[in-house]
């Protein structure tokens, strides 16, 4: 039976990181029995692809690997030196390692929970002091980032190595795929949806993706792209003007009394007029029309001209009436 | 693949956590690291078939019988390991989204912060990437703050929640559950008033008092939430809705059985719903851009809506 790949890995790890001198990919090859296997029952190239995919595995473990030359055969040599691959002393107390041990378990998605409880258990093994109990006392939450769109995982190595990517992408509102090219700077996730932002290299400009929008394969390039990445990149900001915040101007409109919960939170101004109907005023960003459309016969709009026309329109498309000219002309 | 990638960084871990503690419990060992014992074991089975050296026969001697583990040549090689950018990334990036969250105790807020600060300088260069992903919670901190305190408390409460789909306020009374976040907050709750288990958007609850009751939910399974949260019922009436490719976003936003491309470019989704007439409003949002084909009086009931709506604009409430 062939060795398991985890005990094959542990070999690996374990000899890079007792030695004291670059070993050599023979030297390995004689003293890791599954190398030896795979040479021997294998070919030379066997052994090699898999020694490489082992030495990539490890290194996104954290193992820093040196390449040396090997003193004693002159050949190319790996090391993993205990001075680069040591936790730094950490001092966590038992307050700070419970509220971190809550926050480690948010990940719903395979690679990011794997990662987070990979470094709670080197915590662990470090010292860090996490007990079992210690609930009490503390917030009853169970946040949840889930990562369900198939695009994140590659999106996410890609910033990470900077690497561009390239994708088929729908824009909103399109039935339309187009190529797209880009540098990924940020990933952000906002209201349980996941953004990525980057330079869009045929736009020559920067552009939100939103990841549930990419259809297929994310591909993601050799050679990391050299551009600078700026400091700051405010995706959520970005996403938030879509979403209809950040407004500058503000619409009247009537509502029931007791209806337009969301609406009366945001009001900046709530007025009276009878015993069945508020009036309010509401900042007025984008995609309005479509929220005030929602409340039916609760609300009606009162200005401006267009956001009422665009509501009339809305609904009379609702009760199968036809498209009216804009209210302003026909009178 | 992955299984492998986990259990090895394990295998790293549990080497250096073993070192200091010569007989350490099968079952304690296996609770630290998070695994079940049969995991456990089964690392325990790998790790003597590994070695420490190069050039022979020095493989670890550990060795356990079932209820405790030993380890008879501890070795200098199992040194805590740096975290790598994967790792770091994780748990700064978690970190930071809870310590964000409005309504969070100060004492969990200053303890994630502090943590963080610790996390960030011992991670080194492998923190770098963690400013590449952000995560926001959103939550409406007093209503979450009260919430918190009725769970600790164990009291039931009382809630003005603004119902979505039949546009207007309710009052329940309800038996808090837990709080879950996953962009918005919601309460898991047992509603008195329908005798059923229900999420409550935080930013729809307009007003919340404890009462002085105890709570006292019903044993319920935990809800498998992998799929998402709002997630119908497999006995759940179905509603087809038929939209353009303006409407497209109806896809992304509600979870559906099927989604069928259309000639037009448009989409023909089919979806199931615990309380289908709360998708009115859908239909009233869509406007041109799509229309619930199933079911029929479903249908009727929107296009009265908008009838009556429209009404509005014809009478006494006249544009200024």
């Amino acid at each position: 039976m062939a060795i398991a790949k985890a005990e094959r890995l542990m070999n690996l790890a374990l000899c890079l990181m007792n030695t004291k001198r670059p070993l050599s990919k023979r030297e390995l090859r004689e003293s890791i029995e599954a190398y030896r296997e795979a040479w021997q029952h294998g070919s030379e190239d066997a052994f090699n692809r898999m020694f490489e995919r082992d030495k990539d595995d490890l290194r996104e473990l954290g193992l820093v690997i040196d390449v040396d030359e090997n003193t004693s055969d002159g050949e190319i040599g790996y090391l993993a030196r205990a001075d680069r691959n040591r936790l730094p002393e950490i001092a966590l107390d038992a307050e700070e390692a419970a509220a971190l041990s809550l926050a480690a378990k948010v990940w719903h998605q395979a690679r990011l929970s794997g990662a987070a409880s990979g470094a709670l258990q080197k915590l662990r093994a470090a010292g860090v002091p996490f007990t079992e109990d210690g609930a009490d006392g503390r917030t009853a939450l169970e946040p949840r980032i889930p990562a369900r769109e198939a695009a994140f995982e590659p999106l996410l190595l890609a910033a990470r190595d900077r690497r561009p990517v390239s994708f088929e992408y729908r824009k909103s509102g399109s039935a339309a795929v187009e190529a797209r090219s880009v540098e990924p700077w940020a990933l952000e996730c906002w209201r349980g949806h996941w953004y990525l932002a980057g330079w869009d290299r045929d736009r020559s400009a920067v552009r939100v993706f939103r990841l549930s929008r990419i259809t297929g394969k994310v591909r993601s390039r050799s050679g990391a792209f050299a551009a600078p990445i700026p400091e700051h990149v405010d995706v959520r900001a970005y996403v938030a003007t879509f979403a209809g915040e950040g407004a500058t101007a503000s619409a009247t409109v009537r509502v029931r009394r007791g209806a337009g919960f969301p609406l009366r939170t945001k009001a900046l101004a709530t007025r009276q007029i009878d015993a069945d109907w508020d009036e309010l005023e509401i900042p007025y960003g984008h995609g309005l029309g479509a929220d005030l459309a929602e409340f039916g016969p609760d609300l009606v709009v009162l200005a401006p001209d267009d956001l009422r026309a665009d509501v009339i329109d809305r609904l009379r498309a609702v009760a199968g009436l036809a498209a009216q000219a804009p209210e302003g002309a026909t009178r | 693949m992955s299984n492998a990638i986990d259990q090895t960084r394990r295998m790293l871990s549990l080497v250096t956590y073993l070192r200091e503690r010569p007989g350490a419990e099968v079952a304690e060992v296996a609770r630290a690291f998070g695994i079940t014992e049969r995991e456990l074991i089964a690392d325990l089975n790998v790790l003597p078939m590994c070695g420490t050296s190069f050039r022979g026969g020095d493989l670890l001697d550990i060795d356990t019988d079932g209820e405790r583990i030993w380890w008879h040549n501890v070795d200098d090689v199992a040194q805590p390991l740096r975290l790598a950018a994967d790792e770091a990334t994780a748990l700064l990036v978690a970190a930071r989204a809870v310590a964000g969250l409005p309504g969070l105790r100060a004492r969990d807020r200053e303890a994630l912060t502090r943590a963080v600060a610790k996390i960030e300088n011992a991670a080194g260069e492998s923190a770098e990437g963690s400013a590449r992903v952000g995560v926001t919670f959103e939550a409406e901190g007093q209503v979450f703050a009260d919430i918190d305190r009725a769970l600790s408390e164990g009291r039931l409460i009382w809630l003005r929640y603004y119902s979505h789909g039949r546009g207007g306020m309710t009052e329940r009374e309800v038996d808090p559950i837990r709080l879950v976040t996953e962009g918005h907050t919601y309460l898991e709750g047992w509603c008195r008033t329908s005798e059923d288990r229900r999420l409550f958007r935080l930013d729809r609850v307009a007003e919340v008092k404890l009462l002085d009751e105890p709570a006292r939910p019903p044993r319920l399974e935990p809800r498998d939430l992998s799929q998402g949260l709002v997630n119908p019922g497999a006995d759940d009436p179905e509603v087809v809705v038929e939209v353009g490719p303006a409407g497209r976003w109806v896809a992304e936003y509600y979870t559906h059985d099927l989604a069928e491309e259309l000639p037009d470019g448009g989409l023909r989704i089919t979806l199931r719903s615990s309380d289908p007439s709360g998708l009115r409003t859908l239909a009233l949002r869509l406007g041109r851009d799509g229309r619930i084909v199933s079911p029929a009086p479903l249908a009727e009931e929107a296009r009265e809506a908008a009838l009556a709506a429209l009404a509005g604009y014809q009478g006494g409430t006249a544009p200024r």
